[in-house]
């Protein structure tokens, strides 16, 4: 008898053939007879007041059925948000439109083409009004974002995180005094982390479908968090939960973006139960830049005090920001998770102060790493260029300063956090060894000796995911504005069939993370039932069990978790029924291969099918042995998990063109135990690109009137194949103790670890022309300019 | 709207005749996209990818329905290496000279090429038959052409004498499916003149004269002449700053890039 486990095995993705075949359905896949198709009237101004709006002539033309303003949904409120910090959005825009691409009206018609042709054709009248689109000039309150704010910056972050404001100033004095001691240097820097629009290959798609004779809703979304969204529909119209069901079928990518209630959603389910008939729609390209959220969009000094042997003293972060137009899910609470990891993995006073500010922009929130990405860069920066100024290897100030491994667990951090398990020192000391870095320096001072410019950069960081709900109900990260009273719970449903195959049945979201083949390995290794034999469903609130989706690399810590604890009743109920048929004592029971087998006596064993058969035959079961074999588990972690990891870029960089190339790029990433490697690594390959496309490419740029000017995909150029290296992996294995698999999650780590490597690294290059610092994304025009700046 | 698919080029004449404001359409990469913005709004479309004519590829005759993945594949170096920049796979396969050519776009890629060789365009209409401009005849401002309301671009018309050495480089945000920030096409005539055509820096394609003169006939530049004629291209150029790159860049990009040609077509 073999027991293989397939935890840990690299298992190929269950749901890649029917991606790759094209025989997976997106929203846009499903079509119901008679359906209607929705446009927007959008604004084309970032500020003004409208005066009027007439659809007579949208309303007369062939095939319209309907056009809806703030008139007709003003009784359903405004939309909802988790954390309703600031202005809040109007489903439709009321009085005034406060960013460009706001929807002012909604037109329905019989086909997409006549929809968009009658919402040109509806007339609005707009009064222009001055916008405030730049973070400084907005927090200046010198004109406001809207009139219904008190003032611009509508809220603020301050750490370390528990203390109350006195105590927080004291950290901050003790920092300061260290400013004036004659051993340190002092180390400051203004950056930005730019704003960056998520581009999900599959647009938003929603489809809504009212039953009038049993007053429900069937809303299918290309949404991460299909629980959260039925309860949104219901809380919005006044029904039941049971009364919406969201699927969310397959979903084309979401890093965040599709981790919201839209009004679209709301507005077509509007449509639906107004007109009688089917609503969808499907965004364009151009509305996925102006009327989705987009991520980052901060402007910041981080100043490092340290002595001249590389002792960190003091470390400070301040700055701004943006929030866009209106508060939607998380929005403000976004930079939050920057201070959750503004301490990154060292120890060292820390002071941080983020100020959330309000622009007339796109709403911001949650964009793969959210708030983590961007509190890391600024760290990660100002340690490089402290390592600079005392002339030290950055590898060595970070090895200098880390949290010990003797902390661990629950580490407290510098700014107040318990974190799980931890060991820096090794993990960066395993990069070093493993990619050989005085390798990589004599490789680059050879390059030097050539006149090329390569540069080495190092960063270190720390993740925080697998949200836990003690701490963060308090916080008002509840969702219970969207009607779900489970905070950040994970849950999981295993029921092993008649047949003997098993059901695993979960509340996530997922959008290309693999659950369907990493759920089936977890519960393919509790049960001993083969990994063909186990069908994962996830997406549908009429069959899964409540859950939040999938975000904040929380779905294997959590719902996995959950699903661990589930399937690991049922195999102690399936034993008692195994010992029961083979007349052997429970405790000897072992699964595998997909029977149950007495240990010590190879030929005595009962297959799953035989267990299941009785299970579902209560006559046949032992004495005080309840029917059926499935377990619903809702699991609550004691506290979120803290992946870390340390990564390496070597650069190149044309001095005559400012172009840079990636000529390696390696990872030491550890996300505690690993189910499927494969999916890891290639959780971590996005990330990357994400990471690496914030350093060289993206940006949301806005001009003075607060029109987005790279909303398409020409002028928002997101990494091809081509721009991106072969990415080196390697990891170190630091489980948690949080939970029972030891796993903490692995889905932004590459976002959060890369931008300020390979910014780092094309500093280092240029460091010898003098260049200090370039502030993304480094372009090859950014880059020669500084090259020319850096000159004089 | 309507669309008129006719197969042979006096059926596609005939149909521009009859309707003078009709789009023409060959891949679509440029005009699908102006329709979806609501830049055009076509009531005509008359389409050209059936007209045999046009599609043929013989000598230094290359019609004007030839794609990029054609050009990639064929025999002219800068040409072959020019279209390998354009766009994806999916947009080579259906992206044409012609319809390079009738954008006018400064960007266009492959119109460096045909500068820096002075191609001529040929066209035709059903009244008056077929007549042959120079590319600067042709391309006369920014998205602006001399084609008239009733003609055709039948082909792109190479010299007799080509170049010993050619080399295409463009400078852009990324590697791949990016517009050009700069692009620039340089040749090493058979004798010993040198050609040099740039892209995105001026409303249209424009030649630098100056430095072609400074290079003379000189058969393998060096040291202070290249510095001389990259500072001659920059001073040439007559780049904008828009919001992808400033005027500086430009024109520093520009004097870059045709060093770096200027050296790899050097003997
Ligand atoms: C994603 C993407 C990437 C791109 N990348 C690049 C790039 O890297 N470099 C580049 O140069 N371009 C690029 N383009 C633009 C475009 O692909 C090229 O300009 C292409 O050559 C246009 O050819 P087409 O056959 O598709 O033209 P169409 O779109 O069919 O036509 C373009 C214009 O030319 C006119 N026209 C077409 N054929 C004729 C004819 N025979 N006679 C007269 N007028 C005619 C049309 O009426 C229209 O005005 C890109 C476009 C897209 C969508």
């Amino acid at each position: 008898m073999s027991t293989t486990s397939v935890l840990g095995g690299i298992v190929r993705r269950r749901e890649d053939p029917a991606l790759i075949q094209g025989t997976g359905a997106y929203v846009d896949d499903i079509k119901l007879p008679g359906e209607l198709h929705a446009a927007f009237v959008r604004s084309p101004f970032a500020r003004a007041d409208i005066t009027s709006v007439d659809a007579s002539a949208a309303l007369a033309m062939d095939g319209v059925r309907a056009v809806y303003t703030i008139d007709d949904v003003r009784d359903l409120g405004p939309l909802l948000a988790q954390v309703p910090v600031g202005a809040l959005r109007p489903l439709l825009a009321d009085g005034a439109v406060h960013h460009v691409g706001e929807a002012v009206a909604m037109v329905v018609a019989d086909d997409r083409y006549v929809a968009q042709d009658a919402a040109d054709a509806v007339v609005v009248e707009y009064e222009p009004r001055e916008a405030v689109v730049t973070l400084k000039d907005s927090a200046s309150d010198r004109v406001k974002v809207n009139d219904s704010l008190e003032s611009n910056v509508l809220m603020s972050w301050a750490g370390p995180f528990g203390m109350e404001p006195d105590q927080i100033a004291e950290v901050k004095a003790g920092i300061d005094a260290g400013k004036a001691r004659d051993d340190v240097v002092v180390v400051s820097q203004e950056m930005t982390n730019q704003r960056l629009i998520p581009v999900a290959i599959e647009p938003r798609a929603v489809l809504a479908d009212y039953n009038a004779g049993y007053n429900s809703f069937n809303v299918w979304s290309s949404t991460q968090m299909p629980h959260a969204l039925a309860g949104a529909v219901a809380t919005m119209f006044g029904l039941p939960t049971t009364s919406v069901r969201v699927v969310a079928p397959e979903v084309g990518g979401g890093f965040g973006c599709k981790l919201n209630v839209y009004n679209d959603e709301i507005l077509v389910a509007f449509a639906s139960r107004h007109l009688g008939a089917p609503v969808r729609w499907t965004e364009s390209r151009r509305e996925a830049g102006n009327s989705t959220i987009q991520g980052r969009g901060w402007v910041a000094t981080a100043t490092l005090v340290g002595t001249r042997d590389g002792e960190i003293v003091g470390y400070e972060l301040e700055g701004l920001a943006d929030m866009g137009a209106y508060s939607q899910n998380f929005t403000v609470a976004i930079p939050f998770l920057g201070l959750f990891v503004g301490s990154g993995q060292y120890k060292m006073p820390t002071y941080w102060k983020i100020d959330c500010v309000a622009t007339n922009t796109a709403t911001t929130d949650a964009y793969r790493g959210a708030g983590r990405p961007e509190a890391i860069y600024y760290l990660e920066r100002i340690i490089d260029m402290y390592a600079r100024e005392i002339g030290l290897d950055p590898a060595e100030v970070r090895m200098k300063n880390f949290v010990p491994a003797a902390e661990f667990p629950a580490a407290t951090s510098p700014l107040g956090f318990a974190m799980d398990t931890g060991d820096y020192a090794t993990n960066l000391q395993a990069l070093l060894d493993h990619y050989d870095y005085a390798g990589w320096r004599a490789e680059q001072e050879a390059a030097r000796a050539e006149g090329r410019n390569v540069g080495i950069g190092l960063a270190s960081y720390v993740e925080v995911c697998g949200f836990a709900p003690a701490g963060l109900a308090d916080l008002g990260f509840s969702w219970s504005a969207y009607g779900l009273p489970t905070a950040f719970n994970g849950s999981g449903v295993v029921r092993v069939n008649p047949d003997g195959t098993a059901t695993v049945v979960i509340g996530t979201g997922p959008s290309g993370q693999g659950h369907q083949t990493t759920w089936a390995q977890i519960v393919s290794d509790q049960l001993g039932i083969p990994f063909e034999n186990i069908r994962v469903r996830h997406g549908d609130t009429a069959e899964s069990p409540m859950g939040v989706g999938t975000f904040g690399s929380r779905s294997a810590a959590v719902d996995g978790s959950a699903t661990y604890e589930a399937a690991a009743r049922v195999r102690e109920k399936a034993a008692k029924i195994a010992a029961h048929l083979l007349e052997a004592s429970e405790e000897d029971i072992v699964f595998a291969d997909g029977a149950a087998h007495v240990a010590g006596s190879p030929d005595s064993s009962v297959p799953w099918a035989d267990i299941a058969s009785v299970a579902y035959q209560p006559h046949k079961l032992p004495e005080g042995t309840e029917g059926g074999l499935e377990t619903h588990v809702v699991y609550s972690p004691a506290n979120a998990t803290w992946p870390f990891g340390s990564h390496l870029a070597m650069v190149e960089v044309d001095a005559d063109t400012g172009n840079v190339e990636i000529l390696r790029y390696a990872c030491m990433d550890d996300c505690g135990n690993v189910i499927n490697p494969m999916i890891v690594d290639g959780q971590i390959h996005g990330g990357l690109a994400q990471g690496i496309g914030q350093a060289l490419f993206e940006e949301a740029i806005y001009d003075e009137a607060g029109n987005l000017l790279s909303g398409s995909l020409v002028d928002y150029p997101i990494p091809t194949a081509g721009d991106l290296p072969a990415y080196e992996l390697a990891r170190t294995t630091t489980p948690t103790d949080i939970n029972a698999m030891g796993v903490k999650g692995i889905g932004e780590a590459g976002t959060i670890g890369a931008a300020q490597t390979v910014v780092n690294a094309v500093v280092d290059a240029l460091s010898p022309m003098g260049v200090r610092h370039i502030d993304m994304p480094l372009r090859p025009r950014k880059v020669w300019q500084a090259i020319q700046d850096a000159r004089g | 709207m309507e669309i008129v698919r006719p197969t042979t080029l006096d059926d596609a004449l005939a149909a521009r005749d009859a309707l003078p404001g009709a789009d023409l359409l060959a891949g679509g990469t440029d005009l699908m996209v102006e329709v979806n913005f609501h830049h055009r709004e076509p009531e005509h479309v008359i389409a050209l990818r059936r007209v045999s004519e046009i599609a043929g590829w013989e000598g230094r005759r290359i019609g004007a329905g030839v794609t990029w993945t054609r050009m990639e594949k064929g025999p002219l170096r800068a040409l072959a290496q020019l279209s390998r920049t354009v766009g994806s796979p999916q947009i080579r396969n259906a992206g044409t000279i012609g319809g390079n050519i009738g954008t006018a776009s400064p960007a266009g890629d492959g119109l460096p090429y045909l500068a820096a060789l002075d191609a001529e365009i040929e066209v035709a209409s059903a009244g008056r038959g077929v007549r042959r401009l120079r590319w600067d005849e042709f391309l006369v401002g920014v998205k602006q052409t001399a084609l008239r309301p009733d003609e055709i671009i039948i082909a792109a018309i190479l010299p007799e004498v080509m170049p010993v050495a050619e080399e295409f480089a463009k400078v852009g945000v990324r590697n791949a499916m990016v517009i050009s920030t700069v692009s620039a096409c340089v040749m090493r005539m058979p004798d010993s003149t040198w050609r040099i055509a740039l892209g995105s820096v001026a409303p249209t394609v424009i030649r630098a004269r100056r430095a072609e003169e400074l290079l003379g006939t000189t058969a393998a530049p060096r040291g202070s002449l290249l510095a001389e004629v990259a500072d001659a291209v920059a001073a040439e150029v007559r780049p904008i700053t828009d919001h992808r790159a400033t005027e500086a860049y430009r024109r520093h990009a520009s004097g870059v890039l045709v060093r770096r040609l200027v050296g790899r077509c050097a003997a």
